[in-house]
């Protein structure tokens, strides 16, 4: 065995949860450049000379986190290095379209290693993409999607499970514009499978007029453009959180579909919603953007029995397999689904698929828009 | 050659290239380059041709460029087909 040359570059991947030690160093390496420990990291990059650790950068799935270099270290060019690993770490994890947040005064070092910026939240952080036509394809395809009118809608659903609210929110929103666009969260962290969200709300909107069902992408609600990535200054990344989504919707996908209006629920229960839905009406109509406004339009949950109706209800309902209350809540196609193949006690994935449900549509094909006309 | 799956090849360093290939219903070159104005053309023709001879007619190929030689160029796109491709068809011989 050969021991290391002193000033030997050093490139290692570390399992942080299966190596304390290694874990403890690269804590103090981003406690030395200003930034937290991500606990959602799961595979690390780390760059050591001699016995220190001098470089580190972290993969959450898709999203590099974490990326620091030791400040005697910076100016070399160790970020090339080490971004090179990065990539080819988060190829062999079967991650090639990779995301990453950095402080804007970093965009420069990160535009070197192949990476561009979406969006950026002044003073705080920035929003970046590995490819060049990542953003740009997605625009793209949605610009063939266009439709003529004035007033152009758009909603961002989860629809876990879809409800009569959700109806009602559709419904309103379709009378009050000369297009819909209804976009389906594609994140598959929800109770309710993509798939399945997607078969709910197709079902529950297919007899409304003016109405474009597009499946979701990583540009929106995403774990991506969602991210936990928390700088030191606590408030500063509430901000964050939604800001690059909402940054995203208003720069590019609102002016790819000419988006005029976004349309959302009030939010009597859930504080994550309630604050996305008040950091929505500032961040895509604040007057200080080169990008047209949207108009945030906020209509009030419909009720059953003077309760709003949540899909957070039907679920706990679920729990209880209170069927019969659910049918109030929610249409026959989300009810018959749910009896199908959510009932307490199995899980979704050991119940095959039905032939029919092979219509799901793939999230990362890009749109394959269901309209109706 | 057909494009099967993606791949990756190359490194950021200077004078190096890192190349991305994707199956794709056409052929589509997107270059970045630290020394466009100078090369671009040159670069994209090189690649073009590499292509070409591998007989790759549909596939994304996304190149960063740190200004490499032209051989370097041949190699690190050899290297990154042959991870992407259901199968090596080229002649190693008729490559150069």
């Amino acid at each position: 065995m050969s021991v290391p040359m002193t000033n030997e570059l050093l490139s290692c991947t570390v399992d942080p949860a299966a190596d304390p030690a290694a874990r403890a160093e690269i804590k103090a390496l981003l406690e030395a450049c200003d930034l937290s420990y991500e606990p959602s990291i799961e595979a690390f990059v780390t760059l050591s000379r001699g016995r220190s650790l001098i470089a580190c950068a972290g993969l959450d799935k898709n999203i590099v986190k974490c990326a620091a270099i030791a400040p005697a270290e910076q100016g070399e060019s160790l970020s090339l290095t080490l971004m090179t690993e990065i990539a080819h770490l988060a190829h062999a994890r079967g991650h090639n379209h990779l995301f990453l947040y950095t402080r804007p005064d970093n965009v420069d070092r990160f535009r070197a290693c192949g990476f561009h910026r979406l969006v950026e939240v002044p003073g705080i952080a920035a929003f970046m993409e590995n490819t060049p036509i990542g953003m740009r394809g997605y625009c793209a395809q949605l610009r063939t999607l266009r439709q003529p009118g004035r007033d152009i809608g758009a909603i961002v659903m989860n629809a876990n499970p879809f409800t009569f609210g959700h109806r009602h929110l559709v419904e309103y929103a379709v009378a009050h514009c000369d297009w819909l666009h209804l976009f389906v969260v594609a994140e598959d962290s929800s109770f309710i499978a993509y798939r399945d969200r997607l078969a709910m709300i197709k079902a529950g909107v297919s007899d409304l007029p003016r109405l474009t069902l597009h499946p979701g992408s990583e540009y929106m609600v995403s774990r991506a453009t969602f991210s936990s990535y928390f700088f030191k200054e606590k408030n500063a990344a509430a901000d964050c959180f939604t800001a690059v989504d909402l940054l995203l919707f208003r720069n590019y996908i609102a002016p790819a579909l000419g988006i005029t209006r976004r349309f959302v629920g009030t939010e009597p229960f859930c504080i994550t919603t309630r604050k996305y839905n008040a950091d929505m009406k500032d961040w895509l109509q604040r007057p200080d953007s080169p990008h047209p406004p949207v108009e945030v339009v906020e209509i009030p949950r419909r009720t059953q029995d003077e309760v709003p109706i949540s899909a957070s209800e039907v679920r706990r309902l679920l729990a209880a397999e209170q069927f019969g209350r659910i049918g109030r809540l929610v249409p026959p196609f989300t009810l018959a689904l749910l009896r199908g193949k959510y009932r307490p006690g199995r899980t979704p994935s050991q119940i095959p698929d039905p032939p029919t449900r092979a219509d799901a549509v793939s999230p990362r094909k890009g749109p394959e828009p269901y309209e109706n006309s | 050659m057909k494009i099967v799956r993606e791949a990756l090849a190359g490194t950021l360093e200077s004078s190096d290239l890192m190349v991305r290939i994707a199956p794709h219903p056409d052929l589509e070159i997107v270059l970045q380059s630290e020394v466009m104005r100078q090369f671009g053309a040159q670069i994209e023709a090189v690649a073009r041709d590499t292509l070409d001879k591998l007989g790759v007619t549909a596939a994304l190929v996304v190149i960063e460029d740190k200004g490499a030689l032209d051989c370097v160029i041949r190699a690190r796109l050899q290297t990154v087909v042959q991870r992407a491709a259901e199968e090596w068809t080229a002649e190693w011989s008729a490559l150069s």
